[in-house]
């Protein structure tokens, strides 16, 4: 479990990583004679960053692909977690399901990428879509796992207390499985990434995985370079994004004495 | 005045092989302010009947009636574990309950804080229940369970996780708080001197099925107190009430 002290040893921890990386990368140019299309020096990719924010294309394009990402992981989290609530309570409807949940769950949805676009058009809704298939079935696992594993003398509780269903849960099974929710929401974050950025290489005008297929069409390598690093660089803010709401939300996990 | 009446009430739990009769009928009156303890073996179905007066299980025949128009609109419930929400501190935990009873914001807060001090956690309003020991939890339990004033207060096994020192001091703390609130309490208990201390009567079931199999009247005077512990008649009664249980 993570704590604040623990958090910026990671954040140290990451960015020694980063240095760490680029460092090797450089030295390995400077050795070893690479053509710059298959590896170009940091600099360049640096330099090609640098474009990109003087030109501000990279708004559109961070923009375009951050609200994939935002609006299908909202989404997934929000329909994941009504959806887990409502099978995690009647367990009929789960042995109905359970079998449909099994193929949708198991089917690669990055394999259905192309059936979206055909059924959802070639605009934000298709991508959302793609996305929110991704993150539903992490978010939607944890939240039955987690209200299916209240105690039933919480149950009794909230029977002696007289409280409603929606009461209860409120107030008693969503902040108790609040973890095994957020490790489906951190699952899913990174999977929404990914889907975001390949429904991008499929249709799209604009937004980072755009950006890597141009790049890659035209052998610019720094442009793709930068553009990888700055899906990196989503990628690694959204998981201390998760990590602080962790720790808000489960701070009471970590106070033992 | 009889606070609650059973009367012919029997329970049958379904299980793989079919019926298992927990409790046969079982006829039983607690008066309005009484401490009733009932004792038994293991699967005599004590718990059984306990929950059946806390509305958390259906009986399959008989009747229940209580005195009160009001009767099970509020019982107050203290269970083996201290079952408090580890997210939330000692006095959030007394506030929710009083909460779902409608009572709200700085009224709750000073009300819990009144009962934390009645369960002498008053420096403890802001720990979670990960940080108390077992005995300090279950206090948190109890005030909990009183917070809403409900005319009953329910009690099963609640000490019974509890090492001996901490379990005779709060079995004291809880004859200190029935002589304070005048509330009815049903104990479920395992252990002979704990029901023999605390009670007026005491409810003595045997197993499968679970009847009624004697009612001790304890006459000891209150307060009550380690001396109590020493008279003969409370090592009489206690070894009748052993000789019961056989």
């Amino acid at each position: 479990m993570m704590t604040a002290h623990n958090l910026l040893h990671r954040f140290r921890d990451l960015a020694i990583a980063v240095f760490g990386i680029v460092g090797v990368w450089w030295l390995y140019i400077s050795i070893a004679s690479v053509p710059t299309f298959l590896l170009p020096t940091p600099q360049s990719v640096g330099q090609a960053l640098w474009t990109l924010v003087q030109s501000g294309d990279i708004w559109a394009h961070l923009g375009a692909t951050l609200s994939v990402v935002l609006i299908g992981l909202a989404s997934g989290v929000a329909l994941g977690i009504v959806c887990g609530a409502l099978l995690a309570h009647f367990d009929k409807l789960r042995a109905w399901l359970d079998g449909l949940l099994l193929f949708l769950q198991t089917a690669p949805k990055i394999a259905l990428a192309p059936l979206f676009l055909i059924w959802f058009g070639l605009g934000l809704l298709s991508k959302v879509i793609l996305v929110i298939s991704l993150v539903f079935f992490p978010v939607l696992i944890g939240t039955m796992l987690g209200v299916r594993s209240v105690a039933p003398s919480l149950h009794d509780l909230a029977r002696i207390l007289k409280l409603s269903a929606w009461r209860s849960f409120v107030s008693i099974e969503l902040p108790h499985a609040a973890a095994d929710i957020l490790a489906g929401v951190r699952v899913g974050s990174l999977q929404a990434v990914v889907g975001a950025i390949l429904a991008e290489w499929l249709s799209s005008k604009v937004g980072l995985g755009y950006l890597m297929i141009m790049a890659n069409s035209t052998f610019n390598a720094p442009l793709l370079f930068a553009a990888v690093a700055l899906t990196v660089g989503i990628g690694i803010v959204m998981y201390f994004l998760i990590e602080s709401i962790e720790m808000r939300v489960l701070h009471w996990r970590m106070s033992h004495d | 005045m009889s606070m609650v009446s059973v009367r012919g009430v029997t329970k049958c739990f379904p299980t793989a092989t079919g019926f298992v009769n927990a409790l046969s009928p079982v006829d039983l009156d607690i008066d309005a302010g009484e401490f009733v303890s009932i004792i038994g073996p293991s699967g005599c179905g004590k718990s059984t009947l306990l929950r059946i007066f806390a509305g958390l299980e259906q009986h399959t025949t008989g009747e229940i009636s209580w005195g009160s128009q009001h009767g099970r609109d509020k019982v107050g419930f203290v269970f083996q574990e201290p079952v408090l929400l580890p997210w939330k501190s000692a006095l959030a935990n007394i506030c929710f309950a009083l909460e779902a009873f409608g009572i709200k914001g700085e009224a709750a807060n000073t009300e819990g804080r009144r009962l934390l001090e009645l369960v002498g956690l008053d420096q403890f309003a802001d720990a979670l229940p990960s940080q108390l020991s077992g005995g300090m939890r279950q206090r948190v339990a109890i005030a909990r369970a009183l917070s809403y004033d409900p005319q009953i207060l329910l009690m099963d096994e609640p000490f019974g996780a509890l090492d001996l020192l901490t379990r005779d001091k709060l079995n004291d703390e809880l004859a200190d708080i029935w002589a304070k609130t005048g509330k009815t309490i049903v104990l479920v208990t395992h252990s002979v001197e704990e029901a023999a201390y605390l009670s007026d009567r005491v409810v003595v079931m045997s197993a499968r099925p679970g009847v009624v199999k004697r009612i001790y009247i304890v006459p000891f005077e209150r307060p009550r107190s380690e001396a109590t512990k020493l008279l003969p008649e409370f090592h009489r009664l206690m070894a009748d009430l052993r000789q019961d249980l056989k």
